[in-house]
């Protein structure tokens, strides 16, 4: 309780006195030490409306309550609030469970693994029987993840072992086998995912015998909605003991603390009879330009304004971009056919698409139509991509270019420190 | 690329009716395109084609005009279980590759069959394969597809099953003539029905909401942020009067934003 | 004297000799497929279609054609009084007269040949041809002096002594030999004079007798495609893989080529240096059925390509060894070629006949091509749109459906131009001009699917048939007086290439370009329309291929144009002579490289005229033209210059 009494609130009768007195003396010292905080007699925060808000360009005062161009006072505000800690939620002897096998890309939680665990609470809470069940997660190999406490992972089966590591599905299936026997879990989920979770839940499946559910989308304990026929159908069934999951199937946990404790798998020497028919040789490096355009997620697209293009395909390098065109690059010979991006090109569905020096023909807009965020690089303000931008810069390629090529310099040479030194 | 100088490996390469996703109508499917692809640069003439269903299917002739003599139908109606059909077929043949696509494009698209067929003939199975780069007799050399274009190398012992993904070599164009004259061997089997499947309410697809950014809002003003702001990014943000530094720090925040750079 | 028995010895043995070769030729062409040709007709109709027609292709050169007529007429005429009076030595003197007659008409000509062959355009075959003028000439001169004595202006005693005749008669007779090789023994035997003889019977047996007498023949004849359950049929190769499947008028009909390489001065895809010479395919066709290599082609390559390489015989895989496949797809199936060829040779024909193998038997269409006829057969469009999206474009529109009302005065075919933004801004404005004019309109919506033009250019005429067949069973439900269409190629599909299925949905339909239709709203006075302010700047017409060529409407745009005031500053390659714009006959998705683009070239006729703005009468053309970078002129369809300038009803007007 030690720690909780700092963040009580101490009442100084006699400051919220001179706060409420406008006409004090002390009055303005003691609003500026404040930062703006007062607190009512209730212990909620005042706010003073004499001084919200800012004198606005034309001499009227301006109250700005979405609080866009917030100061730094609000700054302060945040930082008190971060430290609030969140109830904990405990299992105690728990009397069935439910797995998840996350696909941890790069030994972290991903978003899609955060809402598979907080559906899996929402299946507890869900259950008719008993809701004295916990949520376990199942992670290979080497892992990182600090925040598995916020993220809903009440008991945790951590195998790390030389056995696991790669491409090891196998011996993962086998484990994942061995677990099933020992606790007989009420549902196995996994994200349905080419990361991974996909092609282990399926070896599951086939290996106990079950009928999984794939692309499930909206599941309850009873009837799982999971999509079928690419996507085209939705198919409703009792939900099964093995699910595979879309992304946002579930909402992540952000309101509670989990006990993570570790749990024990019996018999692990079943797992030292290692399959020898799979043997992964390793990564292979792949440039980004290998990637087909429609599937790339992030497309740097030159046209007509690039000069340099040696400092473009250095920038693509570096910004690990897959390269697009637009036609007349295309037809000037700067760039392969098999790069344009058009109506008469490729239709691209890019998260991202840089388009520089590309002033937008309409048959280039109707090819980039899917991408999520358009940046526009182009020294015409007045150019059809500038308009269709999300963010919109007016200058000439070259120059931006080159301080772009900086920044991710630098960050990639920031990265590798912090990875060297994770890796001390 | 083949040590033995000739395709003594013997594909075969299971195919299923595909279905195009702004017309709805039957294709080629395109992982199983690819899977047939695969199967010639493989085997050659050594491929067999394999189909479980109506043997009057159009789309057949797609896969045959990719140059295929023949091609295999196990008959069935459209709600049976190709499993048994499958796995009979091929523990009576003397395949040791087994070439299909990851998810079919009609039906449950569970994308279960190639697991359920390696289990119950126990061979190794890989999912998402790019390539093929060496097969003999014993091992093959195989290149798995990765998220974002990277590639794991994995040697498999045969016999094996793999699922093709998109990052495979493109099916070839199919032609007209080639597909027309293709032999159609009809292998008749007993009905066996998906009784699970049967049970199941199929409906057109329902549009998925998409997530909104879920403010939890602690006081007014949050609240009335989330609920007035425009949605993230906001669109049209020009900037023109910055120092190239600027915006070139724009843009890259933008990156970091979307997490395209890492 | 030794002459009067050797001279009809020498030309009775060439007769000979000729008709042996003429036999052996038509061997050669025999080996093509069988086609049904009226000979009778066809030979009664021969000299008529020789003078009128072909004449008249060729007047559009007026120094070749009053040369041609010397030389070509004197030598007929000639050459037929040679074997009245030398060979069956009819001594008459008015023959003779007329053979002088004949011989100094043809010495006239052939010296305009051969003071034409002294600096030759690079679009001229040298080799052999160079040769030919001079032959002429001998056969002129030497004939005519060995006519001199019938005609009596020589005595029949001339001598110069007995040394003197032994030298004249060596002489003469080596001259007549030369002369007569050239002009008989080289006629069927593979000389340059081959060309009269193959031509004048490809003329006789022309595939497409209805060009002649002002005709007009440009639909692509269909596919016979093989079926499954039909035997017959099964296992039928489809297209054109060796020479020996070609028509055998078709082989004939190559065997007619000058050499003149007036296609070539024309070939859009040979100015832009792409691999494509429809001269040099037209001989590479002839050195495909006639056996052997191209060696001796003595004229312009394929750009790029060397000469020489190539071989060839009439039962070899065309595109394996004689030419490559690269050169088939540069055609943007524009007909300048056809149009401009004297012998009426048919290029087009037969460059989608050996496409027509490669993409239904090969599977070898190239760039975008596989997956253009892959979401043509899975969403009846080239680019893979949903097929519900089709009338998308229209939601604002306000136009009737004929699923709705069944019965409509015009029917409006929308095209694919319905799935393309830019092709939508003609699309509104078309709309906005048939509402103004208060016609009874409808569009198919859903039920339109593509004409097919891109799938049968690109030699898939399987489906171009399946969409030509459920398109025509789709019209045939609905009532309707006319078909009115904003694309060429829709047009040219619709009204030309539609007929033979079966089916007569669109008997007695008029099918019309919106231009046409809009001109004829103008006259009737359905349309009332502000003139055009140009401020000054000047406005020429950009012909489109499908348009004019393929259909000649040449009048219809300029009549609308000139309707509001416009003069059009006309380019030099306009009318039947315009330039593509490159975006034809798939030319776009095969997408072959060149060194130049065609619509770059096309632009700069443009910017020649001076123009600041050109009018074009398709989609297509638009969207090559407007792919052009800028600064260029502006390029707007007809219908979107004529919706600026609808005319208001004023205040009083209204009713």
């Amino acid at each position: 309780m030690s720690e909780l009494s700092s963040n009580l609130i101490r009442r100084d009768p006699r400051a919220e006195w001179i706060a409420r007195n406008r006409l004090h003396p002390l009055h303005d010292s003691i609003m500026a030490a404040s930062g703006a905080e007062v607190r009512g007699p209730s212990g909620l925060i005042r706010k003073n409306p004499h001084i919200v808000g800012f004198i606005g360009p034309n001499g009227i005062k301006r109250i700005d309550r979405a609080n866009t161009t917030s100061g730094i006072g609000n700054k302060k505000r945040s930082s008190v609030i971060q430290e609030v800690v969140l109830p904990l939620h405990q299992v105690v002897n728990p009397e069935g469970y439910i797995f998840v096998v996350p696909d941890m890309v790069g030994g972290r939680l991903t978003t899609h693994d955060k809402d598979v665990l907080g559906l899996a609470h929402k299946l507890i809470k869900e259950q008719s029987d008993t809701q004295n069940m916990a949520v376990v997660a199942v992670c290979f190999g080497e892992s990182k993840e600090t925040q598995f406490e916020l993220a809903g992972v009440d008991r945790l089966i951590h195998l790390s072992g030389s056995q696991f590591d790669g491409f090891t599905p196998e011996a993962r299936l086998t484990a994942l086998q061995q677990i099933n026997n020992q606790y007989q879990p009420k549902h196995w989920l996994f994200p349905d995912s080419i990361n991974g979770g996909t092609d282990l839940a399926s070896r599951l499946a086939a290996r106990l015998g079950e009928r999984a559910a794939a692309q499930a989308w909206q599941v309850s304990a009873i009837q799982t909605v999971c999509r079928g026929a690419s996507g085209s159908v939705d198919i409703v069934r009792e939900t099964p003991k093995i699910l595979m999951l879309l992304e946002e199937c579930g909402d992540a946990i952000d309101e509670t603390r989990h006990e993570v404790l570790p749990l024990s798998v019996d018999d692990m020497g079943l797992l030292e009879k290692i399959d020898t028919r799979l043997i992964d040789k390793g990564l292979m490096a792949v440039d980004p330009n290998e990637v087909p355009l429609a599937e790339a997620e992030f497309i740097l697209s030159a046209g007509n304004g690039i000069h340099n293009w040696d400092q473009f395909h250095e920038c693509a390098k570096e910004l690990g971009a897959t390269e697009g065109a637009s036609r007349v690059a295309v037809d000037d010979g700067f760039m392969p056919r098999a790069r344009q991006v058009g109506a008469s090109g490729t239709w691209v569905t890019a998260r991202v698409y840089l388009a520089v020096g590309i002033s937008g023909a309409i048959q280039h807009m109707q090819g980039i139509g899917q991408c999520e965020k358009i940046v526009a690089i182009n020294t015409d303000a007045g150019c059809d991509m500038i308009k269709r931008a999300d963010l919109a810069i007016v200058e000439d390629s070259e120059e931006v270019l080159a301080e772009l090529i900086r920044l991710v310099k630098q960050h990639n040479l920031f990265k590798e420190q912090e990875e060297k030194d994770d890796a001390a | 690329m083949l040590p033995n100088g000739e395709h003594s490996v013997k594909v075969v390469s299971l195919v299923s009716i595909g279905r195009h996703p702004q017309s709805g109508r039957s294709r080629r499917a395109e992982q199983d395109g690819r899977a047939v692809e695969l199967g010639l640069k493989l085997a050659g003439d050594n491929l067999t084609v394999v189909h479980a269903g109506d043997s009057q299917e159009p789309v057949l002739r797609q896969y045959a005009g990719m140059g295929l003599n023949a091609l295999t139908v196990l008959s069935q109606e459209a709600d049976g279980d190709a499993l048994p059909l499958m796995y009979d077929f091929l523990s009576q043949s003397d395949a040791n590759v087994l070439l299909m696509g990851i998810r079919a494009e009609s039906g449950e698209s569970s994308g279960m069959l190639p697991y359920l067929l390696a289990e119950k003939l126990g061979w190794p199975l890989l999912s998402r394969v790019a390539d093929i780069v060496h097969i003999n007799q014993r091992e093959a050399e195989v290149l798995l597809a990765l998220p974002r274009g990277q590639r794991r190398s994995v040697t498999v012992s045969l016999p094996f099953v793999a699922t093709i993904d998109n990052a495979a070599i493109e099916a070839r164009q199919t032609a007209f003539g080639p597909g027309l004259r293709a032999k159609i061997n009809l292998i008749e089997n007993q009905k066996i029905t998906d009784d699970t499947a049967t049970a199941w309410q199929i409906s057109p697809a329902k549009p998925r909401p998409k997530r909104m950014k879920v403010v939890k809002a602690k006081n007014a003003a949050d609240r009335f942020k989330a609920a007035t702001a425009k949605p993230a990014g906001g669109g049209g943000k020009i900037m023109k009067n910055e120092t190239p530094a600027e915006k070139a720090q724009a843009i890259f925040d933008l990156l970091l934003e979307e997490k395209v750079i890492r | 004297m030794i002459l009067d028995w050797l001279l009809p010895t020498l030309i009775a043995v060439l007769l000979v000799l000729a008709g042996i070769g003429a036999v052996r030729r038509a061997n050669l062409w025999r080996a093509g497929q069988a086609e049904k040709v009226d000979v009778i007709a066809g030979l009664m109709a021969m000299p008529k279609r020789y003078l009128h027609d072909l004449h008249h292709v060729v007047e559009r050169d007026k120094y070749m054609s009053r040369t041609h007529v010397a030389t070509g007429g004197g030598f007929v005429l000639a050459m037929a009084l040679v074997v009245l009076v030398h060979l069956f030595g009819i001594e008459s003197k008015i023959l003779a007269w007329m053979l002088l007659g004949a011989l100094t008409m043809m010495f006239c000509g052939a010296l305009f040949v051969f003071k034409r062959r002294i600096n030759p355009p690079s679009r001229l075959s040298k080799g052999p041809w160079m040769r030919l003028p001079k032959n002429l000439l001998v056969f002129s001169i030497t004939f005519f002096v060995l006519t001199l004595p019938a005609a009596g202006v020589l005595p029949e005693s001339f001598t110069l002594g007995a040394m003197g005749n032994w030298i004249l008669t060596i002489v003469l007779s080596v001259l007549v030999l030369l002369s007569l090789s050239e002009m008989l023994f080289g006629m069927t035997w593979g000389g340059p004079m081959k060309h009269a003889f193959a031509g004048a019977l490809h003329l006789a047996f022309h595939r497409r007798p209805e060009r002649f007498g002002g005709g007009r023949s440009t639909g692509l004849k269909a596919v016979e495609l093989a079926s499954d359950s039909n035997s017959m049929t099964f296992g039928k190769i489809h297209g054109v893989a060796k020479p020996s499947d070609f028509k055998w008028n078709q082989l004939l009909g190559f065997d007619a080529c000058v050499q003149c390489g007036r296609c070539e001065a024309v070939c859009p895809a040979f100015a832009a240096g792409q691999p494509l010479n429809p001269k040099k395919l037209i001989q590479d066709m002839v050195v495909g059925f006639a056996g052997g290599t191209d060696e001796k082609y003595a004229g312009s390559p394929y750009p790029n390509k060397e000469v020489g390489k190539a071989k060839g015989g009439v039962d070899q895989i065309i595109t394996e060894g004689l030419i490559s496949s690269e050169t088939l797809w540069s055609c943007t199936t524009c007909r300048a070629c056809v149009e401009e060829c004297p012998m009426m040779i048919e290029h087009v024909d037969a460059i989608v006949d050996m496409r027509r193998f490669l993409t239904l038997e090969k599977g070898e269409t190239p760039n975008k091509g596989a997956q253009v006829l892959e979401n043509i057969i899975a969403t009846d469009n080239p680019n893979g749109h949903s097929p519900a999206s089709r009338t998308h474009w229209a939601a604002d529109q306000n136009l009737k459906v004929m699923k709705d009302v069944k019965q409509v005065d015009v029917l409006f075919w929308v095209s694919d131009g319905a799935f393309d933004m830019r092709s939508q801004r003609i699309l509104r404005s078309f709309v906005k001009l048939l509402k103004a004019a208060n016609v009874d309109v409808a569009i198919l919506g859903d039920e339109e699917l593509d004409s097919g033009d891109v799938a049968r250019r690109l030699g898939d005429d399987a489906t171009f048939q399946s969409l030509a067949k459920r398109n025509l069973a789709v019209l045939s439900q609905y009532q309707f007086n006319k078909i009115v269409t904003t694309d060429p190629h829709a047009f040219h599909c619709l009204k030309n290439e539609y007929g033979g299925f079966g089916s007569d949905a669109l008997k007695g339909v008029d099918v019309l370009h919106h231009t046409t239709f809009l001109n004829q709203l103008i006259k009737e006075g359905r349309l009332e329309l502000d003139a055009f302010a140009s401020n000054g700047g000047k406005v020429t017409y950009h012909d489109p291929c499908y348009l004019g060529r393929y259909n000649g409407e040449y009048e219809a745009p300029r009549e609308l144009l000139a309707s509001l005031g416009i003069k059009i500053a006309e380019m030099e390659r306009s009318g039947y002579r315009s330039r593509c714009c490159g975006g034809g006959g798939g030319a776009p998705i095969t997408d072959i490289p060149g060194e130049r683009r065609i619509a770059d070239m096309r632009m700069e006729d443009v910017t020649s005229t001076g123009a600041d703005m050109v009018a074009v009468g398709c989609q297509q053309c638009t969207a090559m033209l407007e792919g052009v970078v800028e600064p260029r002129p502006v390029i707007r369809d007809i219908a979107e210059i004529l919706a600026g300038q609808i005319r208001e009803p004023k205040e009083g007007e209204r009713v």
